[in-house]
Formats: structure tokens, sequence, C-alpha cells
């Protein structure tokens, strides 16, 4: 892991800018277009989560590069106040948005590796990772 | 990945094609393809893939603005893949969900299965219909040792798998119950109780319960808050309700049930239902008590079970087939 | 199928009154009104079914959690101003006999006092 870089995310312009740092990472590891819009649709996601319920949080980027396989990762940290029932939120229909955001069921999809560990009162952390096909 | 890649080099075949002669033959292949692809499971964004490297390697060629405005395209069809994937997830889910429920429903008749009672001097007519998979409502028949036949109809509020769980309460109890002897009053009275104790307070349930005893050519019966029947009586081809009073189970502890009873002659019937069949609705209509006696005159000269089955398909036409609630009627009628 | 409940406060008295009907789908919204002010300890919940033109067994379990809760909260359920239909689901199922009902005339005083 050579490469690490993140954006904190305050205001809404900021998912517009961990999109764009996420794409053109992508793009460089050697991502095709449809997975690059796959990438930013999930980093979209995970950042609305963040500027829509905790104070702080930011998505970074880390570029994979084994001997075997290429990819990245993309973390949400955030201090929020956690998610109590992650079953329930991972649950098809059940999103947190309100709206028709595909929620983090549909960052899973999005994605070839997911994770979530949250703590009441103190966060949650999501690491997805994609690898270039 | 390589079933993709079959994919997208038919689906350049067929656009190359198209662009060359824009016969229908090329788009009744479209339409098969589309058909490939969701059975294989393409979201759309990757079919917007396979247009732009179709046109790409179909033309050396492309404007800027165009490959621009596909990747564009290319884009706003993520959500839509997702929202697919999304719809197949619960697609399998309700599939599943609906085998359980048919198990669920298998597993409730043979609990409550019943057997329609051969008595020689009572015809019987039975039919219990469930609106949805499965039946809220509960009818049972008890021969006991005595000679006398015990008949409870009952309907439990709501409809659906909660309704049904409950009707399973119901039975269980009546099997606890000592030897069919037990009269009207005191099965009433002592179900009450196990109901009471057992449900939500927002849960109660109607039941209707008659004994008939033969030899003295007597029906007993009681009822805790259930629809009203009929009685036919023969002689004057006359039908009255059947009047009762009594709370419904599952809501003071301590009720007691007052007990009725009367001599049944020849041709007379009794007609016992739930209420799935006065609420029957014809669009915002509903039908009136004196409109099921009605159709129940149409079929009169028929057998029992002729006539409830008459009865239940006028009402099931009369709802465009739709069941609204569930459906129970049953009539006895002294032969002799 | 739609009900509109209104809430009005009077002292230790509420007047829910009740325009539509009230079947499974709509029993719901009665019950998040009708049970908070059973809670409130002496009060008087006096439901008015004026325009109520129809009811089904759902709408009855309503009212019976409401009864529980009065007896539990030391207050009191009143209906008034139903309509026959609705009255004979009463009649029938005998909660008339358990539930405080005034058949008010029709067109009377609003409050279905005398």
């Amino acid at each position: 892991m050579d490469l690490q870089s993140f954006v904190t995310i305050q205001k809404e312009w900021d998912i517009v800018a961990a999109r764009q740092l996420g794409r053109d990472i992508a793009r460089k590891i050697g991502f095709g277009t449809v997975d690059q819009a796959r990438i930013a649709t999930a980093i979209s996601e995970l950042a609305r989560n963040i500027y829509l319920y905790t104070d702080t949080g930011k998505i970074c980027f880390e570029v994979i590069d084994n001997i075997d396989h290429k990819g990245m990762s993309i973390i949400s940290v955030d201090s929020g106040p956690g998610i109590k029932d992650i079953s329930q939120v991972m649950e098809d229909g059940y999103s947190t948005s309100g709206g028709l955001g595909a929620g983090l069921p549909g960052v899973k999809r999005l994605v070839d590796e997911f994770d979530i560990r949250s703590e009441d009162d103190k966060g949650t952390e999501i690491r997805a990772i994609k690898w270039v096909r | 990945m390589d079933a993709l890649k079959l994919d997208a080099v038919n689906y350049k075949e067929l656009l190359r094609n198209y662009i060359n002669t824009q016969d229908e033959q090329s788009l009744y292949g479209a339409e098969q393809i589309s058909k490939t692809f969701i059975k294989n499971s393409i979201p759309p964004e990757e079919i917007v893939n396979f247009h732009i490297q179709a046109l790409t390697e179909l033309y050396d060629e492309i404007p800027e603005h165009i490959r621009h405005s596909m990747d564009f395209l290319l884009e706003t069809m993520i959500s839509y893949g997702l929202a697919h994937q999304e719809y197949q997830t619960l697609r399998e889910q309700q599939s599943e969900l609906k085998s359980e429920i048919s198990v669920a429903a298998g597993m409730q008749d043979t609990l409550l299965a019943t057997t329609k009672p051969v008595i020689d001097d009572l015809d019987v007519g039975v039919i219990s219909v469930p609106a949805h998979q499965m039946n809220g409502d509960y009818h049972h028949f008890i021969k006991g040792k005595d000679g006398s036949l015990g008949i409870a109809v009952a309907d439990v509020i709501g409809k659906g798998i909660p309704a049904a769980l409950c009707m399973s309460m119901i039975k269980y109890s009546m099997d606890s119950f000592p030897e069919a002897t037990m009269s009207p009053k005191s099965i009433l009275k002592n179900l009450n109780r196990v109901v009471e104790r057992n449900v939500d307070p927002s849960m109660f349930i109607t039941m209707f319960y008659a004994q008939y005893l033969p030899a003295e050519s007597k029906l007993r019966y009681s009822s805790a808050g259930h629809e009203p029947g009929f009685y036919y009586d023969a002689q004057s081809n006359t039908f009255e309700e059947i009047e009762t009073k009594g709370l419904v189970l599952g809501v003071s502890a301590d009720t007691n049930y007052k007990q009725y009873e009367r001599i049944i002659n020849k041709g007379d019937m009794v007609i016992l239902l739930t209420d799935g069949v006065t609420e029957c609705r014809q669009g915002d209509r509903f039908i009136e008590s004196e409109e099921v006696l009605d159709v129940i005159k149409q079929y009169i000269h028929l057998t029992a079970q002729e006539l409830v089955n008459g009865v239940y398909k006028h009402f099931e036409r009369l709802q465009n087939f739709q069941l609204r609630d569930d459906f129970t009627l049953i009539v006895l009628r002294k032969e002799v | 199928m739609n009900l509109k409940v209104d809430v009005a406060e009077e002292n230790e008295k509420s007047i829910v009154s009740l325009i539509g009907e009230i079947d499974a789908y709509t029993a719901p919204q009665l019950k998040e009104s009708l049970l908070p002010l059973t809670r409130i300890d002496s009060q008087l919940i006096e439901v008015d079914l004026e325009d109520v033109n129809y009811m089904d067994s759902t709408g009855l379990g309503v009212f019976i959690s409401a009864l529980k809760s009065t007896k539990e909260n030391n207050s009191h359920l009143k209906l008034v101003n139903l309509q026959e239909r609705v009255l004979r689901l009463f009649k029938i199922t005998g909660l008339d006999e358990i539930i405080d009902i005034t058949t008010a005339i029709r067109g009377g005083n609003q409050n279905g006092q005398i």
C-alpha cells in the first residue's frame, strides 16, 4: 500500500470532491469506465451517509498492489452515533437515507469486498474493496 | 467473464446489422438479446458500455462529444442497475416467504382438520375459504359419546397469519377440554379465559357454539359476540335471525354466557356463518343480510352441501373472485 | 379508504371526532391518537362517530384496547353518535354492554350531552 489520500466530509460539496479523487485514483490503477462509475457511486453513498448523519468523517482511499491483483479500498470513517443494528441496515428496502438512495446494500453490490465495524457513540468504519478485473 | 465477452460480441454484431440494414429482423434480435441480458443479470450500465465498445470497434473515429455523451449515459444507469439487483433479491425473498407460508398453510389444514359428521337425521353442508393463504375462520365438529354433535364456528379479528396462529390456540384448548358433553356456555366460558390470558389487548375472537341433541331434536347454543346466524322454519317457510347475547372472547376474564335452546322440526335449517359472508362488499356497497337470505332461498331445494357451495360461488362472483375476508358457511338441515 | 382524526381538548376532556372509515388500514392511525389519551389519569375521552360510515373488526379491536387502557389508568372512554351499521357491530359483539355508548339524537348537541 503505497498511496493514501482522503477527503474530509462536512458540506455536500465534499461528496463531489471525494467522488472526483476516487475516480482519478481508479482511472490511474486501470479500472474501466463502468467500474469507475460504480466506484464513484459507492463513494457518493458512503460520503452522503457521513454528511447526513454525523458531524465529522472522512473518505480515505488506498491503492492495493499485490503480485496477483490490483485494486483499491474505499474507507469511510466517522465519529458519529454508530449503527445499532447492522443487519437491519444491510437489509434491502431499509434505507437510512429515506429516499431513493442505494444505501449500504447498494454499496456492497457495487464493490467486491465489504466490511462494517461500528461502536455506539464512537463511530463507524466501513471498508469497501474493488478489484481490477 | 467469458459470458460477458460473448454478450458484447453478439451485441456488436446485431448493432452492425441494424446500422447496415435497419430491418425488423435485427430489431427482433435486439429484443431477444435484451432478454438474454436480463437472464444473465447484465446491469444497464454494462449494456451502455457494450454500446460504447461496439461503436469504437465499428468506427475508427467517433466524435468526441458523442463519446462523452455515452459516458454520461453510462453514469446515469448505475442506480438503475442497483435498483434492478435489489428488485431481484426482493423477488427471491418473496418466493421464499410464499413457500414458507404454503407449508404453514398445509400444517394449519392438518391441525384444524375436521370431518363433516354423518348423523342419521341431519343433512350437513360446510364451506370455509380463506381470503389469503391462511384461514382466520375456524369451524369444528365434535361427536359426543352420548350421540350429541358439537358445532363450533369462530372468527378471529383480522386475517392472514396472525389470525391463523390465534386459531391454532383455540383448537389446542378445545382439544384439551374434557369430553364433548360440555355445554355451549361452559365451553365459551373456558375458552374466554384462555384467550383473555394469551392475546394482545386489541385482539379478540368471536364464536358461536351449538350442540345438537338428536334424541330430543334439540339445539342448545351460546354466542360470544359472533355474527348471528339464521333459523329457517320449514312449516312457515320463513327465516329469522338467531338472537343471542354474549361478549366476544378475550376482553373480560370473568364473562358468563347465556345459553339458548330450541326444538328443530323436520325440514328446518340452522345457518351459521362468519362476517366474511355478511361483510361482502360489491364495490362500495355492502351486502345486507336480507340479500344473503335471498341467495340462500335460491338454492334451498338443493342438498345442504350444494346449497353452501352455491351461495359461496354467488358471493365470490359478486366480489370479482377476490375474497376480502375469510368466508365460512355451515348449514344443518333436519331431514326426519 | 380514509380516516380523519381531530382531537379537541377541554380541561379534563378530550373530544375525538372521526370522519371516514375504520378498517385494517386506518385502525393503526386511530390507535395512535386514542391510546395516549386513555393514559391520562381521570381523563374523559369522548369519541364522536357521527361521520364514520364503516367500521370492521380491526376498529373494534382498537376500542377494546382503549377500554382496557382506561381501566388501568383510571380514565373513561365514551362513544357518541354512532351510525346504525356501526352500532350494530357493538351490539353483536356484546361490547355495547361494557363500553359507555350514548346514542344521542342525530344532529343534536355535538358533544352528545342532553
